[in-house]
């Protein structure tokens, strides 16, 4: 479970403050699929990092898994990133030099685990995301829906707990967003907690939840989805509107 | 460790490791063989003289005018100069060790026309010899004062005995069981009786191969130009100098006193030339070294600005600053360990082409293991510096748009 309770952010320069996030509170039960929606600069990009470990925030409580992150040292933030979160970037990220595979092991290279294990893990993900056959090309060599699902692949080779999603398919066509949608939804039904950062209504609309943000705030304008959920997931929406 | 991604990333972008992969066989070449040149010349520079060379000084008193009576004014300088305090010994001396300056002679055992010469770089001195040089007569015996041979400018006379050094008699005496003292031998075709045997000596010309071949005969050339060594106390000799010119000044003032130097500067003279090698050769290892760990920082500083957000997605995906550090680091070490692999080779094939046409020796092995490890030192060292400004990159770089 992710658990946020009143995390500020706020970005300084020498002439201004920005608030990115403001008293922000939201909890995330295991294997929900959140979409955040939200006007450009709205914080949805805050959000993500900081849920992804990847930025520090101000003032709050952050409780992933029951651990609370606050003061976390640098090595212990990576580790936990490593290991029970996956990362989507909008612009997939994949290193340009590496090979499809390469890529993948990436993560798996910052655990302690064998080099056996590592191809197992490896190429049991790039065929969840079937590129199997594409293990030695290069990201520059597949096409943009190829290699957001390489780096979905990156980013469950490891077993996440989280799949957390920046805008998985900004870059995409529309048919290879569906495809990387249909993927997503596929992962979520496996177990693995999403959060997708969008700007399209249509793909937050096949999220469990939707979240809408506006001026660092979950706003009251919060869509939810006309998805049809099953029993428990549904108890854990409802559970979770509550909290917010 | 990453290595495999790390050489199969680095071949696909490979002109800026091949440049600097370049630069660092260049530099190994030129370090390990400029190093041993360095070496050499220090070694050269510094080896033994056998002399007290850091209390030894010479002056060159020249008279003026027909009347000059050469052998009272030399004993009388002379004991003007042994009366000054802090004054060990003096003599007069044909010429300067290490001067650069001297005289020549050939030497052999026997009469025989085929018997073979050697050469031998000849200093007349006093009976004072042995102690105003500071050398080791390791056997045999001083001259004495009775043995002093006073002879004019264009005499040819030689006296009677001569004391030579042990690399001498060892030439001249190549069987181990033999020496030269008590021998007569020589000079010049002329026999002479060898009475001592110096332990070490250097002579005159300090690139000549039998710098150490040298002889003693008792003699003072009668003439207008008259040359003193004097042999201070230790720390002495400057004070001294300037007492001496004085002293000699104030007993004759129809002369010319000049050439009054220190036996380390007329040394130094010598080994000029060395010298400015050295130097140089020193000054291009520093400045090589300089540019090539700049070229190090260079590379690694543009490939952390360049990989940027590759840096934040690794960070993202779980790498610890400590991986992040490491991935520079092994990098440029396998940079550098490329280029130092090259350089290897390189630096044997320059000491091949030096010793072929510059007759400089075989380059010691050593250097070879002692440039490597330098060169990879300079390397971590100068990519830690970039390598830990990579690991300064924030995750969150990952989600930006850059």
């Amino acid at each position: 479970m992710l658990k946020m309770s009143n995390i500020s952010k706020i970005f300084r320069t020498r002439l201004i403050e920005t608030h990115a996030l403001r008293s922000f509170n939201l909890t995330v039960n295991d294997g929900e699929f959140i979409a955040v929606t939200g006007p450009s600069g709205s914080g949805k990009t805050t959000f993500l990092n900081i849920a992804g470990l990847l930025e520090d925030f101000d003032t709050g409580q952050y409780m992933l898994d029951g651990e609370d992150i606050s003061g976390l040292p640098d090595k212990s933030r990576s580790k936990l990133r490593n290991e029970k979160i996956g990362f989507i970037f909008q612009s997939f990220n994949l290193i340009p030099d590496l090979n499809i595979f390469d890529n993948v092991d990436v993560p798996l290279r910052y655990r302690d685990m064998g080099a056996g294990e590592r191809k197992d893990r490896i190429e049991s993900a790039l065929e969840n995301v079937g590129l199997s056959s594409r293990a030695k090309h290069l990201p520059a060599e597949l096409s943009g829906g190829q290699q957001q699902r390489v780096a979905i692949a990156r980013a469950l080779a490891g077993s996440p707990r989280f799949l957390l999603a920046d805008e998985p398919t900004g870059n995409l066509d529309s048919l290879m967003a569906r495809q990387v949608m249909e993927l997503l939804e596929s992962i979520n039904d496996q177990g693995v907690t999403i959060i997708m950062v969008t700007h399209d209504p249509e793909l937050a609309r096949r999220a469990h939840r939707n979240i809408y943000l506006l001026d660092g705030q979950i706003s009251d304008l919060e869509e939810v989805t006309q998805l049809p959920l099953n029993q428990n997931q549904s108890q854990s929406q409802r559970a979770d509107h509550a909290a917010i | 460790m990453e290595i495999r991604p790390i050489l199969s990333a680095m071949f696909r972008n490979k002109l800026g490791a091949i440049l600097i992969a370049t630069q660092i066989a260049v530099t190994l070449a030129i370090i390990c063989n400029g190093a041993f040149i360095v070496y050499k010349r220090y070694q050269t520079m510094n080896r033994p003289t056998g002399m007290d060379i850091e209390n030894i000084f010479a002056i060159t008193s020249e008279g003026i005018g027909s009347n000059h009576n050469a052998r009272a004014v030399a004993a009388q300088d002379l004991e003007v100069i042994r009366a000054i305090p802090g004054v060990i010994a003096a003599s007069n001396a044909s010429s300067v060790p290490l001067s650069g300056s001297g005289w020549g002679e050939t030497m052999q055992t026997t009469l025989d026309d085929n018997a073979p010469t050697t050469g031998t770089g000849v200093y007349m001195m006093s009976d004072q010899a042995i102690e105003t040089l500071g050398v080791n007569l390791i056997s045999g015996r001083n001259f004495t004062p009775d043995e002093m041979l006073y002879r004019d400018e264009n005499s040819g006379q030689i006296p009677n005995v001569i004391m030579i050094t042990q690399a001498l008699s060892d030439q001249l005496f190549p069987d181990e069981n033999e020496t030269a003292l008590g021998k007569t031998v020589f000079f010049d075709s002329r026999p002479i009786e060898v009475i001592g045997i110096i332990e070490h000596m250097h002579g005159s010309w300090v690139t000549w191969d039998a710098l150490a071949q040298v002889s003693i005969i008792p003699v003072l050339t009668l003439s207008n130009q008259t040359r003193y060594m004097i042999r201070t106390e230790p720390g002495m000799r400057d004070q001294v100098m300037p007492q001496v010119e004085e002293a000699l000044a104030n007993v004759n003032s129809q002369r010319i006193l000049r050439q009054l130097r220190s036996l380390e500067e007329f040394a130094a003279r010598s080994y000029a030339g060395d010298n400015t090698i050295a130097v140089v050769m020193m000054t291009v290892i520093v400045l090589l070294v300089i540019i090539t760990a700049m070229g190090i920082i260079g590379l690694v500083s543009f490939l952390v600005n360049q990989r940027t957000k590759q840096i934040g997605t690794r960070r993202a995906l779980g790498a610890q600053k400590f991986h992040v550090i490491r991935y520079f680091l092994v990098e440029n070490w396998l940079i550098t360990t490329i280029g130092l692999s090259v350089g290897l080779v390189l630096t044997i094939l320059l000491n091949m082409y030096l010793v072929e046409h510059f007759e400089m020796p075989r380059l010691d092995r050593i250097y070879l293991p002692i440039g490597l490890v330098a060169i990879w030192c300079l390397g971590f060292i100068a990519a830690l510096g970039p390598a830990r400004k990579a690991a300064h990159v924030s995750p969150a770089i990952a989600t930006r748009t850059v």
